[in-house]
């Protein structure tokens, strides 16, 4: 009976380890000097067990308005698509209005890690939003 | 015997309204709209424009102008793809975030084929009437120009296709590259769908 049971979730686990299936590397152990925290409304839950956002960082641009970096980790066992789009704020809260906060598709394999990045429009800029929309498929 | 009929016909209704889409409005840009294999869709121009803006901003280029803010012809750009539309979606949006957030202007009066000749006319005069008293004419820092290319690639039924945007801005008071940026867009399918 054991040995059955082994083979199965053997079989289970390379039924779900399937194509595009990335192993990730990397040497960071601990947050970023430029982490920042960040709060997130889950609205999809799905979405939030699947697609995590697992850090934010901000920093100044040599050029002066921030840069915000945000790893995203797929950790379902399918390719994922998912849109996002940064709106920027001012100190006082107001959304900037920018040609730069459009909606952006891309894609991160299971197990994989991509980074969504964004360059704030003006110096004024203090703040920003992220809004994460996956794909149905 | 009523009840079945009614049915049936409730049924066929809905079949009928199954398979048509009504249509509606969607944000511009938005996943939402239709994606092609084939073709430039208004979501690459938008995220095009969105990454040379982005990269304008990040590397401070604008700011080492000699002129505050900086001026700014836009040259030729180049739609060297089979997909048909207007390079000016690209450029109006840069424009209009890097004019009305002050960090460029554009000079519409600049050289034998200025965007707009009644307005170089007008400065003309002016400056042929008041002599060397008068404003100097624009004497712009950079210039904008580039490049929109693709690359496709078909495998049997399956098509894929990349679009580069490249765009380069030269200084005028060196003739040296001061900036340039690519944003690569890669499709891949056998047919156009509406996105999600």
């Amino acid at each position: 009976m054991k040995p059955a049971r082994i083979a199965l979730t053997a079989l289970l686990a390379a039924a779900l380890a399937a194509c595009g299936t990335v192993n990730t590397t990397s040497t960071r152990n601990r947050p970023a000097d430029t982490a920042v925290d960040a709060k997130t409304r889950v609205n999809d839950l799905l979405q939030q067990i699947f697609l995590t956002a697992k850090e934010v960082r901000m920093s100044r641009t040599k050029g002066g308005p921030y840069e915000v970096q945000v790893d995203v980790e797929n950790n379902g066992f399918e390719y994922r698509s998912f849109a996002y789009r940064f709106d920027w704020v001012d100190a006082a809260g107001n959304v900037l209005a920018s040609q730069t906060s459009v909606w952006k598709s891309t894609n991160v394999p299971a197990g994989g890690a991509t980074v969504i990045r964004a360059v704030a429009p003006t110096d004024d800029a203090a703040d920003f939003r992220l809004q994460i929309r996956r794909a149905d498929t | 015997m009523r009840i079945t009929a009614t049915i049936a016909s409730f049924a066929v209704l809905a079949l009928a309204s199954a398979g048509c889409e009504r249509a509606r409005y969607v944000e511009t840009g938005s996943p939402e709209g239709i994606i092609s294999v084939g073709d430039v869709d208004f979501q690459d121009i938008l995220k095009a424009s969105s990454g040379m803006l982005e990269s304008l901003a990040e590397t401070g280029v604008l700011k080492t102008a000699k002129q505050k803010p900086a001026q700014l012809i836009i040259g030729e750009i180049v739609n060297d793809t089979s997909s048909r539309f207007d390079v000016g979606e690209l450029t109006y949006r840069m424009r209009e975030q890097l004019v009305n957030s002050g960090q460029a202007a554009v000079v519409t009066t600049f050289g034998t084929s200025p965007e707009d000749k009644q307005a170089q006319e007008v400065l003309r005069r002016e400056k042929f009437l008041k002599g060397e008293t008068s404003e100097p004419l624009p004497d712009p820092d950079f210039s904008l120009t580039g490049k929109i290319t693709q690359v496709k690639r078909t495998a049997g039924n399956t098509k894929q296709a990349t679009y580069t945007f490249r765009l380069t801005l030269t200084n005028l008071r060196s003739g040296l590259e001061a900036w340039t940026k690519t944003v690569d867009m890669t499709k891949l399918g056998n047919k156009n769908a509406v996105g999600f």
